[in-house]
């Protein structure tokens, strides 16, 4: 049993939706050898990750679970800075 | 890039992909050596290739642990925080060690860790008691008929675990999976199969964090990164499928196993 119920299997559809779309970009893009759909792929797959930690923010806010959702809260902009970062925004 | 190649690729990434799911480790540990001395890929390309693989088998693996209630989603949260702190850390620590010194600190800590999971192979975390209260951050643990109970503890120690894996995990290009589930075992109570499913979990925010980095240095090389990650992906959902055969004594063997060859290794390159 987890100890925040019902966000287990939001968070699940969340990977699985981002793993399911960029494996097929990054087999399409390497078959067709086309560095523009692998590029598409990896950065789907970069951010899977800031994906679930958005759900579990927002449902962890939903339950009022408010030191969980700022811990979560935390985490995302930990992430935003390194996109921003990336982005060469920063 | 030729097919043998990227073939070689795509099972390397399955094999870290595997082992890693299997216990909690991003695999950054074996994939980067493997590549970049396997291989002969430039170091930075392997550390980003690793990266974008443990980004793959942390998801995966995460889909099959989740289902199974095995991602202890509060203290994983309380952990990342202190991970994310030594991420910032992690450059820090680099002005004040040579990378001489931080190989032999990091490889003769992981021999220690490897040395004192052996000892303590025989105890369970758990408590046969379905009804015991698992406080604050605990949780239950379904294993066929039974449901136990564990508590954590010495958080601390969990807390500086997953500062430390933070911090080399910038520097080195590692997951820090191989210092936080022993310490989350050993140390803090976890029964081994929630501490690397929760690892597993984490692991994916710590290697996106870096990926990003690597991604706007121009470091990630898009077939290299996209093999091992074809790789990773099935590998990572198979190790998270296959670890439920695999009793827990035996899984904190491997793990000790891990920690020793690993550990010696990184030690040696620092002497």
């Amino acid at each position: 049993m987890s100890p925040a119920p019902g966000l287990d299997r939001a968070i699940e559809v969340v990977l699985m939706a981002g793993l399911v779309s960029s494996a097929a970009l990054l087999l399409f893009g390497l078959l067709g050898g086309d560095p523009g759909v692998l590029r598409l792929g990896i950065l789907l797959l970069m951010v899977t990750p800031a994906g679930r930690v958005v759900v579990l923010s927002i449902g962890l806010l939903r339950q009022r679970d408010f030191l969980f959702g700022l811990l979560s809260l935390w985490i995302l902009a930990v992430l935003g800075l390194s996109m921003l970062i990336g982005a060469r925004l920063l | 890039m030729t097919s043998p190649e990227t073939l070689t690729l795509v099972m390397s990434g399955a094999f870290t992909g595997f082992v890693g799911a299997l216990l909690g480790l991003g695999g950054g540990v074996f994939l980067v050596p493997l590549l970049a001395l396997g291989l002969n890929l430039p170091i930075r390309t392997a550390i980003a290739a690793s990266l974008i693989s443990v980004i793959a088998t942390s998801s995966a693996s995460s889909t099959v642990n989740l289902n199974r209630g095995l991602v202890n989603l509060r203290l994983g949260l309380v952990l990342e925080v202190a991970t994310s702190i030594g991420g910032l850390g992690g450059g820090v620590l680099a002005t004040l060690l040579s990378q001489r010194q931080l190989f032999l600190v990091f490889g003769s800590t992981l021999v220690a860790m490897g040395l004192l999971v052996v000892l303590r192979s025989g105890r369970r975390n758990v408590i046969a008691d379905s009804e015991a209260d698992p406080g604050p951050l605990g949780g239950r643990l379904q294993e066929g008929e039974q449901t136990y109970v564990y508590r954590v503890k010495r958080l601390p120690l969990g807390l500086g675990a997953s500062f430390g894996a933070g911090a080399i995990s910038g520097l080195l290009g590692v997951g820090g999976g191989i210092v936080k589930v022993p310490a989350l075992n050993t140390f803090c109570g976890v029964p081994i199969r929630v501490a690397a499913a929760t690892s597993a979990f984490m692991i994916g925010v710590t290697a996106a964090a870096s990926s990003f980095i690597y991604w706007s240095r121009g470091d990630i090389s898009l077939v290299t990164s996209a093999a091992v990650a074809l790789g990773a992906l099935p590998a990572g959902l198979l190790g998270a499928r296959f670890s439920e055969r695999i009793d827990p004594r035996s899984l904190k063997m491997l793990m000790a196993a891990v920690l020793l060859v690993v550990g010696a290794r990184m030690a040696w390159e620092g002497l």
